[in-house]
């Protein structure tokens, strides 16, 4: 059976990504439900024979702080003494034990004030034969605050109803809503009534069953499903990838990616519509080539440095990078007005002019130059790209990822070349009218004033949090 | 952006926290909102479980009726006061600015936001705001209690006073009377503010958690007066109002302390940090562990404040009279005096007064100290911190006499619930 995925579940990885990215980029903060909260999910999927359960944790840093004299042997030891303690399966009346699935992970993450964070994920699974009533209850860590939920996961052969929601706006309590209107989660009890039937979920909070493609691992979600399904139908990938386009070209309108740059890099070297094309290549290929960087980094060197530690230098090198730029077109901008001390009569033909006066010609200077701004555009990539990219990852379907960060990247780099053109062309209307000479002259040195007070405040910005 | 702003939120309660339980011998940890335990602005509010009032006002706020996101951040607050979970601050904040745009003269909104300030350590912004909320609608007895505890935080005592004094004449409520209780005892008169709380838990108020608390205040003022037995059966009665109400049992704590059982206090304050690992409860854990000989563990629990203190510097905050304390008593003197300074710039009280003394007297000023000492005490306060933190002060001035009354007055009054400081007045005394 092939299953059918609706655009809907196609936007969920959107969604979460876009979630990402309006909760920024992963630089060291106070936890957001406070630092001594202990955050823990626990996702219940039942299958014909067994009951998969997935335990998540997230100790904030004074909890965490509290057992710095442990090492993560203890530390684990005593987490999951307090998991067989109080993380209680009922089966139609009996209790039944967890037992552990699969190899535990514990991370620490960076957490705020140069302390860290706990994170544990531990696998569990209990073997039952056709299960009709389920009960979940987590009771640990009584009395912390933080996000406690039970949720409900689909699972091939059985069609379940829940009494909690399957919703999981955490991703598993690596982000919290920042809604003001709506709690953290406190779902402690979760009461399933369990059928045979083809992986269907019938939970409050979604409007109709959510259908599981059931591999029964109790690790599935839309985002993880969409991957799947989008690797079995194409109809599908085409709207993942045009959403992924979209998605990036709309990105690119958010504060922070360089418009103001590139514009002004066009104005202050007075580009043209192939500069402005050139640039956008650019910023795709540094866009995409970061987020692989940084994935790769999340993946293979994740014991070495954190993706996170990663981002401050990005933005000192991206900061550094404009304001080389910036004051590479101030410096042409001071020799071109120079020239005109010695050339009134060539006002309007400046590129032409510079030619004259320099060894090489104007488009080699601007091509580095362009190099130079689409990698500082493009070099910071956005967190959620990268979400997209590790979930794909850890759906094995790791080509699926890549392209769709491609599309992304190129839906980022169409806003910014389009930008850039209408730049141009505005530029040319301006030359057209008939305004006076010294005005338009001096646009140019503004932008590359502009650019280099922008590098300026880029690299300020960065240094602090790189020492 | 937003995680700095969230951040800021998460330090600011734990200072609010710290700030409002300066004098730890005492369960009174402040008139105002105390970020746990602690008064509401008004008492207004329908008697209903605070998590079915906010799931309610959650949906009427979400169906467009935006008139009750005043009382939705009212019951966030009160949300903090029973958990300690701070997250709920960012949620009013967002509530009430979103309010305030709206109406920029919602009086309502305008109590909260000044109930917030205030619990956010911002005792001259609760001040603004409250006077705002009392222009936006003269005669309105609403913004009264918040405006009386910005008056009490910025060493405004007169002030203060006077306007206790319109709120109880209009309004004898347990919020007026548990206000009137902590003037009192400020001026060093317990049985007047044991009356009065007596007189608040015997009010009532809408939600458990008021009882609980007004009666564990009631603990901490039996406990100050040396009747033992008074001050179980209080605290015992706010956690049958409120089960493992952490200022409650914290008081149990320091009950056990006094009544010299050292091994249950450090059991009953270790539960306390599990749950709820504030500065001011790690201090008490950590000190009764120094008092009891158990001196690696006492250190390394007060390491735990230490950490606490790295979130706080991180965000840029540092105007904390409970860190400061803490820094003059075990850490680097020169910082304590740098945060006692900060701490009275931005609220000057009696009680940044005795931080700033004491850390002056710490770090080898006892004449300074002492100075200030006496601008803390001017009032009358029987604190048994304060007395103590005179009395060491004294006797390093050379000043015996007074030095050694001043520790007399401090043991009468409650320093065996600290029995580390009641150590070493007893040693001084010697």
């Amino acid at each position: 059976m092939t299953p059918k995925i609706s655009v809907r579940r196609a936007l969920a990885i959107l969604v979460a990504g876009l979630i990402a990215c309006l909760v920024g980029p992963a630089v060291a903060s106070a936890h957001p439900l406070g630092n001594f909260s202990i955050n823990h999910l626990a996702e219940v999927s039942v299958s014909p024979d067994r009951v998969d359960v997935h335990y998540v944790l997230d100790q904030a840093e004074i909890p965490t702080f509290q057992e710095r004299d442990l090492s993560d042997g203890e530390v684990l030891a005593r987490k999951r003494a307090e998991v067989d303690k109080r993380l209680v399966l009922t089966v139609d009346g009996r209790k039944v034990a967890l037992v552990a699935a699969g190899k535990p992970v514990l991370t620490h993450p960076a957490g705020a004030g140069g302390l860290h964070t706990t994170r544990l994920e531990l696998p569990l699974r209990a073997m039952v034969s056709s299960p009709g009533r389920v009960e979940l209850r987590d009771d640990t860590f009584p009395g912390r605050v933080g996000w406690h939920a039970v949720v409900p996961r689909p699972a091939a052969g059985t069609a379940v109803r829940s009494d909690v929601p399957a919703a999981d706006p955490t991703n598993r309590l690596r982000r919290y809503p920042q809604d003001a209107l709506s709690s953290p989660a406190d779902v402690r009890v979760a009461n399933l009534a369990v059928a045979p039937g083809d992986g269907t979920l019938d939970a409050p909070g979604s409007d109709r069953a959510i259908s599981g493609g059931g591999d029964g691992e109790g690790r599935e979600d839309v985002l993880s499903r969409a991957f799947s399904d989008a690797a079995a139908g194409k109809g599908v990938l085409l709207v993942l990838l045009l959403t992924a386009f979209a998605w990036g070209a709309l990105h690119a309108l958010s504060p922070g990616h360089g418009k103001a740059m590139v514009a002004a890099y066009l104005v202050g070297t007075r580009g043209t519509a192939r500069h402005a094309v050139a640039l956008g290549a650019t910023v795709t290929v540094t866009h995409t080539a970061g987020v692989f960087l940084l994935g790769v980094v999340a993946l293979g060197l994740s014991e070495y440095i954190l993706p996170e530690d990663l981002y401050p230098w990005l933005n000192l090198i991206s900061g550094l990078m404009v304001l080389g730029v910036g004051a590479y077109v101030l410096r042409k901008n001071v020799l071109r007005r120079r020239a005109h001390h010695h050339h009134h009569h060539h006002d309007h033909d400046h590129d032409h002019d510079h030619g004259h006066h320099h060894h090489h010609g104007p488009d080699e200077l601007s091509w580095r130059g362009i190099l130079a701004m689409g990698t500082a555009a493009g070099i910071i990539p956005c967190p959620s790209a990268l979400v997209v990219l590790l979930g794909a990852v850890a759906q094995g379907e790791i080509a699926l990822g890549m392209l769709m960060i491609v599309a992304f990247s190129v839906g980022l780099a169409a806003t910014l070349t389009i930008l850039g053109l209408a730049v141009v062309s505005a530029g040319r209307a301006i030359t057209r009218l008939n305004i006076p000479a010294g005005f338009v002259t001096a646009i140019p040195a503004l932008s590359a004033l502009l650019i280099v007070g922008v590098g300026l405040v880029l690299t300020l910005q960065a240094v602090p949090r790189v020492a | 952006m937003r995680a700095r702003r969230l951040f800021a939120v998460v330090l600011s309660f734990a200072v609010a926290v710290a700030v409002f339980s300066a004098t730890r011998g005492d369960e009174r940890a402040a008139a105002g909102p105390p970020s746990v335990g602690g008064l509401a602005s008004d008492d207004l509010r329908p008697s209903a479980d605070t998590d079915a009032r906010i799931a309610a006002l959650q949906r009427d706020v979400r169906a467009g009726r935006t008139a009750a996101a005043p009382a939705l951040a009212d019951a966030y607050l009160q949300k903090v006061r029973e958990t300690g979970d701070a997250s709920f601050y960012t949620r009013a904040d967002t509530l009430l600015r979103e309010a305030l745009a709206r109406n920029r003269f919602d009086a309502d909104a305008l109590v909260e936001a000044a109930t917030l300030a205030a619990a956010r350590h911002d005792f001259r912004g609760a001040l603004a705001l409250a006077q705002r909320a009392r222009a936006a609608q003269p005669g309105t007895l609403a913004p009264l209690p918040i405006l009386v505890d910005s008056l009490v935080e910025l060493g405004r005592y007169g002030a203060a006073e006077r306007a206790l004094q319109r709120l109880v004449d209009l309004k004898p409520n347990l919020t007026a009377y548990a206000r009137i209780s902590y003037i009192r005892e400020l001026y060093g008169d317990l049985p007047g503010a044991i009356d009065a709380i007596e007189r608040a838990v015997s009010a009532g108020g809408p939600v458990p958690e008021n009882v609980a608390y007004v009666q564990s205040l009631l603990g901490g003022l039996e406990l100050a007066r040396g009747r033992l037995g008074a001050a179980r059966h209080a605290y015992d009665a706010a956690l049958a109002a409120m089960p493992s109400y952490a200022p409650a049992a914290a008081g149990r704590a320091r009950l056990a302390a006094a009544e010299g059982d050292l091994p249950d206090a450090i059991a009953r304050w270790r539960r306390v940090v599990d749950r709820l690992p504030l500065p001011e409860y790690v201090i008490g854990l950590g000190e009764t562990e120094l008092a009891a000989g158990r001196r690696a563990a006492g250190l390394r629990d007060l390491e735990l404040v230490r950490a606490q203190q790295k979130l706080l510097a991180g965000a840029g905050v540092n105007t904390d009279v409970e860190l400061a304390i803490f820094e003059a008593d075990h850490g680097s003197r020169a910082r304590g005096v740098r945060l006692a300074h900060a701490a009275w710039s931005n609220a000057p009280s009696i009680r940044s007064a005795d931080a700033l003394g004491w850390a002056l007297t710490r770090a080898g000023r006892p004449e300074a100290g002492l100075r200030w000492a006496h601008r803390a005490l001017r009032l009358g306060t029987l604190d048994p911190s304060m007395r103590y933190h005179a009395g060491i002060a004294a006797l390093a001035a050379g000043r015996t006499d007074e030095g050694r009354s001043q520790l007399r007055l401090a043991i009468a009054h409650g320093l065996a619930a600290q029995p580390l400081h009641l150590a070493r007045a007893r040693e001084a005394l010697r």
